[in-house]
């Protein structure tokens, strides 16, 4: 058999039998787990885990009986792991059994036989055949493999013939090929394989397919693939002097001798900390290993910083945000775009919610968006927002309600450090909860959030936050802080002026903290692919698309915006 | 897809007793002794069988996990509860 692709050895290391079974399977998802080391677990995943947890168990060799008994006997070793140079595979093989020197792997597989002709699908017949070659490699005879499918407790035999091993051999050379791209192969095109790929929610194969044709104005109405996995929620921590430890699947948070209150780490997706919070050793390993972001701020809100697991493998990835960071013109491309998406979702939250908004400011901000798609310098651009942002901020007022008599959450534009009245510290302490949000996603994405492309990357500012975090600042924080105080959820009581600034009570915080995650959790229909999702999965889909744009797989990076 | 679960059991070894009590205290809210109502995806449902496998003895012990339907379903109007009254934990991010 010729080999097409590059030779086995060499730079390649060894393709797991498992792994071509993915590249059969679709040779996106063999990339995202082999060459980029991304990995997710769903349901079936955990359940094969689960199920091959015997098989996997180090065989226990009976030495005596070895000895005793003859050489020529019945064989049956358990996750027996075999390597070849010159084929250029490897392979965990589940069990074989045999006689003498004639054998047979055994693969065991989670789930029921399919009915088809061969009575497995082809992927695994490949593995198993990469097993095959193994054996004989050590000078077995081989002829046939045997899948054992526990879930209907049925043994499928599949025979080695010509046909798949001509079949295997060329799948190897395309494995081989694609690891020396770049880029990860094309997605699948509305394959019913997707829905139940672990890594559909990152590979997004039906968005990336939409966004990668040209089209005009019209809606897809595209297949709801993305894994639920906005369902673990965040936890915070901002008491004074608390606890937080690990109790079995539980993080345990106590004051002082009292248990305040428990969080499973099934459900959790951060650990947030405000202030002097005490947090044990066995926390922060457990949260690693789960790979649950732990972060740390100030009592103020203030973003110190975070305790993550180890850094994501995507490699290439960052390579490709460093270049585009560096390219005056590409950064430009983006920026404009982040600026006028903030423009037009800032305009739409006053058309919305403002009693009487003017006209007047409704057109000047419709000219500035246009101003800021046309600026040729992030100089220029800079000047562009701010002009925005003052005329929206000019009318921010417009869209409180009358307060309680009594209360004043008088505004008359944006003010910081500090904010001088309740509304400035409130929209203060959602935007950088917003900029943390971010940087744990864009981190968890694989991105560098210190690197960004409009705001530059100074004073250890999360610059790719702040950039990714523009359009949302009108959706997600400014729309919460209008909840907040538009159906009384923070009241005059909550806030106390001391020395011209503005800080909220503890008790404040803590209610203003769940309106914004209220909002997170809030479902809205995509503006561009047209389902149904959380604002907290609409953050990660939009780092994932950022990043499908740095590494070319689609022309632009659509801007989110809502009408 | 979450769906809500009851899940009770009976094991017959103090200390599996709570071995199991723990591992359920990571899957759902603790209603009544051996009761926990739990709020799962599918992943969750097969890690907390596969946790649970691992501590009872198949013999011995019985678990019983009983499907309540999709959360969207509001199961609670299927629970009636006569006494103190069953309260159906929320989901929402805790702030502390």
């Amino acid at each position: 058999m010729e080999s097409q692709g590059p030779s086995p050895g060499g730079d390649i290391p060894l393709l797991p039998a498992r792994m071509v079974n993915e590249f059969t399977y679709c040779p996106r998802l063999a990339y995202f787990e082999w060459v980029d080391g991304e990995f997710a677990d769903n349901a079936e995943t955990t359940e094969g885990r689960f199920h091959h947890r015997r098989v996997d168990q180090a065989p226990v060799r009976k030495a005596k009986q070895a000895e005793e008994e003859p050489a020529e006997t019945t064989i049956h070793q358990r996750s027996v792991w075999l390597s070849s140079e010159r084929l250029g595979v490897t392979a965990k093989i589940d069990l074989v059994e045999g006689e003498g020197t004639a054998v047979v792997p055994v693969d065991y597989k989670r789930g029921k036989r399919p009915h088809t002709p061969q009575g497995a699908w082809e992927p695994e017949r490949v593995q198993l055949c990469v097993q095959g070659l193994l054996l004989r490699e050590q000078g077995f005879t081989c002829e046939r493999g045997v899948l054992y499918f526990i879930g209907s407790r049925e043994r499928v035999e599949v025979p080695f013939d010509e046909e798949l091993m001509a079949r295997t051999y060329e799948l190897l050379d395309g494995m081989r090929l694609m690891t020396q791209a770049t880029v990860a192969p094309a997605p699948l095109v509305d394959s019913p394989k997707c829905p139940r790929c672990s890594l559909v929610g990152l590979c997004l194969p039906d968005e990336v397919g939409w966004l990668r044709q040209p089209h005009e104005g019209e809606s897809p109405a595209l297949r709801k693939l993305i894994p639920s996995n906005d369902d673990a929620l965040p936890l915070y921590v901002q008491t004074p002097g608390a606890k937080v430890g690990k109790d079995g699947e539980c993080l345990k948070v106590k004051d002082h001798d009292e248990v305040i209150g428990e969080a499973r780490l099934v459900e959790t997706s951060q650990v947030v900390l405000y202030g002097a919070v005490q947090v044990s050793t066995q926390v922060v390993q457990e949260l690693c290993k789960r790979n649950i972001p732990l972060v740390y701020c100030s009592s103020g809100g203030w973003f110190y910083g975070m305790t993550t697991g180890l850094l994501h493998k995507h490699v290439e990835l960052r390579r490709r945000q460093y270049a585009v960071a560096t390219d005056r013109e590409r950064c430009l491309q983006l920026a404009r775009r982040f600026v006028q998406a903030k423009i037009a979702n800032c305009r739409t939250l006053l058309r919305r919610n403002h009693r009487a908004a003017p006209d007047t400011v409704l057109q000047e901000l419709k000219n500035d968006q246009a101003h800021a798609g046309a600026v040729e310098s992030l100089e220029s651009l800079l000047g562009v927002e701010g002009t925005a942002a003052r005329r929206y901020f000019s009318e921010f007022a417009g869209m409180l309600k009358e307060a309680e008599p009594g209360a004043r959450f008088d505004f008359e534009g944006r003010n910081r450090r500090p904010p001088r009245d309740p509304v400035n510290a409130m929209l203060s302490l959602l935007y950088s909860m917003l900029a943390r949000e971010w940087t744990v996603t864009l981190q968890s994405v694989g991105l560098d959030p210190y690197l960004g492309f409009y705001h530059q990357p100074r004073y250890g500012r999360p610059a790719l936050a702040l950039d990714m975090m523009e359009e949302f600042r009108p959706l997600i924080a400014d729309s919460a802080v209008l909840t907040a105080i538009n159906n009384g959820e923070i009241k005059q009581s909550d806030w106390f002026e001391r020395m011209g600034s503005v800080t909220l009570t503890p008790e404040g915080r803590r209610r203003l903290i769940e309106t914004y995650e209220r909002r997170m959790g809030q479902e809205i229909t995509h503006p561009v692919f047209g389902y149904q999702i959380s604002y907290r999965r609409v953050l990660e889909v939009q780092a994932r698309l950022l990043g499908r744009y740095l590494l070319g797989e689609i022309p632009e990076l659509p801007p989110f915006t809502t009408r | 897809m979450r769906r809500h679960y009851l899940v009770t059991y009976d094991i017959c070894d103090a200390k599996r007793l709570r071995r199991v009590f723990k591992t359920m205290k990571g899957f759902g809210a603790h209603l009544q002794f051996s009761v926990f109502q739990c709020d799962l995806p599918d992943i969750d449902v097969v890690r907390m069988k596969a946790a649970l496998t691992e501590i009872i003895d198949q013999r011995e012990d019985q678990v019983l996990i009983i499907d309540l339907g999709p959360t969207e379903s509001h199961p609670i109007k299927r629970i009636e509860s006569m006494g103190i009254k069953a309260e159906w934990e929320e989901r929402r991010a805790r702030v502390m």
